[in-house]
């Protein structure tokens, strides 16, 4: 008796062993530690070779120094930042809007209809996943260019739904499986009309699922850098745009390609936290069928 | 549109000489290409391995209960959320000759001048790059596979461990054969993502040489209209093997799906 228990034990052992806890540590650190020089280098006026520390900080030349520097000249209107996080942010809004509006009844199909060429569709679904953004761009480019959508918002936009939606099928598409079709078949049968079934039966059950998708949608739409690099032709300035230009040449970066990169991380670490605190893990993992 | 191009249709570069397979004979044909055919796989798939090993031990650490765990949960999903170009800026920060461990090597003193750090990006050899794919990707790898294991949970190695198998059965007989579904499909995603990517060869590949997905744009992006042509060529052949892959991963779920008796 005493043998089994110590095997049991042993073998589920609830508690991290050394190693394990070692491991931990070290991702953590893998993944928090490149963020400093990140955060230093923003607010460094001088950093040289080889200290580890800037020689002069942004603030301390900040009030004497003949021009907007660092955080002060990134919003100010000379340094075209402020134009990139309204074109990100506007971009990012639309397609979300857009994307959920096209993905609600497509999912609503999907998980409740039997269609001839369904299984075709949920293969053509999955293919943004896989099929390279420069693929995508290289090919839509051209078509682009002669319906004059090239470096023009409805361009960028439309090239941004590309990724995005299929992303928020295939989510709410695993949502209305896990609800039946028999609360709407009921209120129908109660007499309620098709809109008011959507309004106050559909809606406020996968409302969850919508904003979880909205919010994913939301951050690809902030994070796509090639597919407007390209569509925009360089006329529509985004974030990602402006920081692939600060970073191209693979040298280190200046104060503003520094705070670029920090803005361009708000997103996701919001992003991260709602969804840590609000939604189970698995609504993430369902949109790769995982 | 990409596939006509690539078989010789483009009025408008005022190429037509549809149906030819001209662009992708002269592709196979060249040297380059091979050696960024070659390259190409090599910064994917050796990121995708070192991944999925990293990731299975994470995910098996992260079930096990531990103070702050909670709090680790978040740190370890930040990279999921950060582009990859942010991740591309944190690694020149930090692997350049003048970046912070070049520094932090002079002040242990293992380095006196920034021309004696080794060259790490830029190189054929992709340091830089992997390390991006590295830091994305375990956190996705990671989630997949445990939120697997939590929707197994642990009655199956309970049962194991009581009628007498030791850690090692356990594990090999019981919790990995059920991780491999977690695995495969992360590993499906992961590959061509990192097979497809743009941007971060292209910052901190080599000039040559580099990815498929580099040398298309360096075609693309080239005077001569006609050189697009093969551009578009190479974008098919790049569709071509993701599709590959996106085809054996539905057929593995379908197959795994119905193994578990769904549908």
């Amino acid at each position: 008796m005493a043998r089994k228990s110590k095997i049991i034990r042993v073998s589920l052992a609830e508690r991290l062993s050394p190693y394990q806890r070692f491991y931990l540590l070290c991702v953590a650190i893998i993944v928090i530690v490149p963020f400093f020089p990140l955060l230093i280098r923003s607010f460094a006026f001088n950093w040289f070779w080889p200290s580890l520390l800037p020689t002069k900080w942004w603030w301390q030349v900040r009030d004497t120094a003949w021009t907007q520097l660092g955080w002060d000249y990134v919003f100010s209107p000379h340094s075209h930042v402020l134009e990139a996080i309204f074109n990100t942010l506007f971009i990012a809004i639309v397609v979300t809007v857009v994307c959920t509006a096209i993905s609600i009844p497509a999912a609503r199909v999907i998980a409740w209809e039997k269609f001839r060429g369904k299984s075709t569709v949920e293969f053509l679904l999955l293919t943004p996943l896989i099929v390279a953004d420069i693929a995508v761009g290289l090919g839509i480019l051209v078509t682009f260019m002669q319906l004059g959508l090239a470096g023009s918002y409805l361009g960028v936009i439309l090239g941004h739904l590309i990724p995005t939606t299929p992303y928020m099928i295939r989510v709410l598409t695993s949502v209305f499986q896990g609800l039946s079709k028999d609360y709407e078949e009921q209120a129908r049968l109660l007499g309620a009309s098709a809109l008011k079934t959507t309004w106050f039966i559909t809606l406020p059950m996968i409302l969850p699922g919508i904003m979880a998708g909205a919010l994913f949608a939301f951050l690809i739409s902030t994070n796509i850098f090639l597919l407007t690099f390209f569509i925009g032709q360089g006329e529509i300035l985004t974030l990602p745009t402006m920081l692939f230009s600060k970073v191209q040449g693979g040298a280190s970066l200046d104060m503003i390609g520094a705070e670029i990169a920090i803005m361009l991380s708000i997103p996701g670490l919001i992003l991260l936290i709602i969804t840590e605190r609000f939604l189970k893990e698995e609504i993430f993992a369902k949109g790769f069928g995982g | 549109m990409a596939l006509l191009q690539s078989l010789g249709y483009a009025p408008i570069y005022g190429v037509n000489e549809f149906p030819t397979l001209r662009y992708y004979s002269e592709m196979f044909t060249d040297k380059s290409f091979r050696i960024s055919l070659f390259y190409t796989f090599y910064y994917s798939l050796v990121p995708t391995i070192v991944g999925t090993g990293l990731s299975l031990y994470l995910a098996l650490a992260l079930r096990k209960k531990f103070r702050r765990k909670t709090f680790f949960q978040y740190i370890y999903k930040l990279p999921l959320m950060i582009p990859y170009l942010v991740g591309v800026a944190l690694v020149i920060e930090l692997f350049t000759p003048g970046g912070l461990l070049a520094r932090l090597f002079f002040a242990t003193g293992l380095i006196d001048h920034p021309t004696e750090f080794p060259r790490l990006l830029k190189t054929e050899w992709g340091w830089g790059i992997m390390t991006v794919y590295l830091w994305k990707q375990i956190p996705f790898t990671t989630l997949i596979v445990y939120s697997v294991l939590m929707g197994l949970g642990r009655e199956f190695e309970e049962a194991a461990s009581t009628l007498g198998a030791n850690r090692r059965q356990t594990f090999w007989h019981i919790t990995f054969p059920q991780m491999i579904p977690g695995i495969v499909a992360a590993t499906l995603i992961v590959f061509p993502f990192n097979f497809n990517s743009f941007e971060v060869p292209f910052i901190l590949g080599a000039d040559f040489p580099n990815t498929l997905p580099v040398q298309a744009w360096m075609t693309f992006d080239n005077p001569v209209y006609s050189n697009r042509l093969g551009a578009m060529a190479i974008v098919m052949t790049i569709s071509f093997i993701s599709g590959v892959m996106l085809l054996m991963y539905l057929l593995f779920y379908r197959n795994y799906e119905r193994k578990r008796g769904r549908q």
